[in-house]
């Protein structure tokens, strides 16, 4: 049961991971390498506020997704779209977006270091399950993991069917040459994705260390999940990481659990081979991911 | 003060041959044929864990060494290498045979690995390939971490020193083998550059769907390319572990052996061999400026160590904003020399 609930938290997690990714590949079509350092900065704010102001990091939630939207938009306007208006392909932005990964994870790095040397705080290895809620005998992080992973989702597809702003926003993904003739704000437009992108980050590096340890690396560590999911999940629907998520989170902690009662428990270390395998499996036989086979299926 | 610049100097040069044969195999692979490899560390990786696994075995197999240890050639790996190191310091011969056989499993295993990764991605497009391999490049630091019998897990192992012999000049020796591996590289891709091979890639990278339609077999050839660079990769990463004579997972992090030549191949420029060897040294000698100060910027209240990833992370923005094609531009890449070209054109009457 105690891993069942795991992987319904890691679920959760690693689909807010991938709706950012998505999002930013979907919209702007560039692969951001630099998404699972935007998701450690939100495990800093959290650690820096809750250290200073003595609140459960479920207070600072608003303020990583502030922060990450933040982070993420300035990567946008002063990485990308220089780059981009030059005509750029997506492999040289690809390649920006490793440039500004190295910069974060310096960024990262200098200030867990500072404020281990400087405020003495364990900020190398950190962990939040102290602050944690029970909620229905169970923590308080499954919960609002999946009310912000639900919440998002929902918001997003509602503001895409319903609003000028989320018709803009299919439009650039669809047929961005189209939107551009037709007056869309390109730049704006995807300003706005790569915000809303860290902020879904913000709010998964938040949640993070309520369950798992956290450290500088932790996003770096698991970008190429993040791609899985992304990737899995397919671009063509933002329902995708959702689903991604679960059938991945529920593999590497669930699965494997089954696994090694079967095999036993020298197997459980290998779980990181999980998502790379799907990852490969997804671009040779499903490369549209699941959201585009069930878009064609459909239709 | 002299012997520490020696020393410097030294291991300089033995990183520079390391990296300059990696980024040459990422010169033959993204500069010729367009192939975004971001999977460089998985050959590398490999070449490495054969060069932590095998030169013990052959060395227990050489020379005379307590044939109780093998029981456990993991925990006793420290006892073993130093048996061996010991045997080794009067028998040159039997070191190159290690050192020999090592490279030849290197490149075989770089060679398979490249297979294995390239085969499924060669057919994907543009930033997928890239992604891929990227995913792929991340499988070997798995094992290698958890599964002990490969490399000892996380606390690694340490090997023989196949340079034991040179004695005081160890370290000259080594690192002039590591740049005379970036030269055997140099010097095929130079005979790369000029021949029918070369224009097909070339072709393959500017348009693939041209070349396909004159039938170039695009998807075979890019994965030729890939093995190429893999065995390349391979033997850069066995001279990498028998220079520091110890290898562990940690070491051979997809930032130091696949992002890190990105940075220098592209501030060099991925379109000359020349801009590749001016971007590896600029940024092996930063590299070794930081980690040989550090300590005079201890008054930072941070790891000086991070100042190196800022200034590649920077270095690289403003390379692709305002000079993409790198510091050194591709150049024109004639059949024939310029004499032959001079005298083929006096026999037209040009």
């Amino acid at each position: 049961m105690a891993s069942f609930i795991d992987a319904l938290t890691y679920s959760a997690l690693l689909g807010l991971m991938g709706f950012g990714l998505t999002l930013i590949r979907r919209t702007t079509g560039v692969w951001n390498v630099a998404h699972g350092e935007v998701v450690t900065i939100g495990a800093y704010v959290a650690l820096t506020a809750t250290s200073f102001l003595s609140h459960s990091p479920y207070f600072f939630l608003p303020l990583a997704f502030i922060v990450c939207a933040a982070v993420s938009g300035i990567i946008f306007l002063a990485g990308i779209e220089p780059i981009r208006a030059k005509g750029a392909s997506s492999m040289l932005l690809l390649v920006v977006t490793i440039a500004i990964s190295l910069i974060t994870i310096a960024a990262i790095n200098i200030y867990a270091d500072y404020l281990q040397n400087v405020f003495h705080l364990a900020s190398k290895n950190f962990l939040f399950a102290r602050f944690d809620f029970t909620l229905w005998g169970q923590m308080g992080i499954l919960w609002s993991a999946w009310a912000a992973l639900g919440a998002l989702t929902v918001s997003y597809y509602l503001m895409l069917q319903h609003t000028r702003l989320g018709l803009a926003l299919r439009a650039l993904a669809e047929q961005p040459a189209l939107a551009i003739v037709m007056g869309a704000n390109v730049k704006a437009l995807s300003f706005l994705s790569w915000c809303l992108a860290g902020g879904a980050a913000g709010l998964a590096g938040c949640l993070f260390p309520m369950r798992f340890q956290c450290h500088p690396g932790v996003g770096t560590s698991m970008i190429a999940t993040m791609f899985a999911v992304s990737i899995f999940g397919g671009i063509e629907k933002m329902y995708g990481p959702l689903f991604a998520g679960l059938v991945l989170g529920f593999a590497q902690i669930y699965g494997i659990d089954l696994i090694s009662s079967w095999i036993g428990p020298g197997v459980i270390p290998f779980k990181d081979l999980i998502p790379m395998i799907v990852l490969l499996l997804t671009l040779q036989f499903l490369p549209e991911g699941l959201s585009g086979f069930v878009g064609r299926r459909r239709g | 003060m002299g012997g520490q610049w020696l020393l410097f100097s030294v291991d300089l040069l033995a990183l520079f041959g390391i990296y300059l044969a990696l980024n040459l195999s990422l010169r033959l692979q993204l500069g010729y044929t367009g192939i975004a490899n971001f999977g460089l560390v998985l050959a590398f990786t490999g070449g490495a864990y054969v060069g932590g696994w095998l030169p013990i075995r052959l060395g227990m197999w050489l020379v005379e060494v307590d044939p109780s240890l093998a029981e456990d050639m993991i925990w006793n790996n420290v006892i073993i290498a130093s048996q061996v190191d010991l045997s080794l310091q009067g028998a040159p011969f039997t070191a190159m045979t290690i050192l020999l056989l090592t490279l030849l499993a290197a490149g075989a295993a770089g060679a398979l690995l490249g297979l294995l990764s390239g085969y499924p991605a060669v057919r994907l497009g543009g930033d997928y390939l890239a992604i891929s391999l990227l995913a792929f490049g991340e499988v070997l630091a798995i094992i290698g971490n958890n599964y002990d019998p490969v490399v000892g897990g996380p606390l690694g192992v340490r090997i023989p020193d196949v340079w034991a012999w040179a004695g005081d000049w160890r370290f000259m020796a080594a690192s002039l083998a590591n740049c005379v591996l970036a030269l055997g590289v140099w010097v095929y891709l130079n005979s790369v550059e000029r021949s029918p091979l070369g224009r097909v890639l070339r072709a393959i990278r500017d348009n693939s769907d041209a070349a396909a339609s004159l039938g170039k077999n695009v998807a075979r050839i890019r994965l030729n390319v890939i093995v190429a660079g893999g065995i390349i990769c391979g033997l850069a990463g066995a001279m990498y572990t028998l220079y520091t004579t110890g290898v562990a997972p940690s070491a051979l992090s997809r930032f130091d052996w696949t992002f890190l030549p990105w940075v220098m191949v592209i501030f060099g420029g991925s379109g000359s061999n020349v801009g590749v060897l001016i971007g590896t040294f600029v940024f092996i000698l930063v590299q070794k400026l930081i980690i040989t100060y550090k300590f005079a910027l201890s008054f930072l209240p941070f790891d000086p160590v991070w100042l190196q990833f800022l200034l590649m992370g920077l270095v690289l923005i403003l390379v692709l904003n305002f000079r993409p094609s790198g510091l050194v531009t591709e150049k024109a890449s004639y059949a024939l020399g310029r004499r032959e070209m001079a005298k083929a054109a006096g026999k037209e009457g040009l």
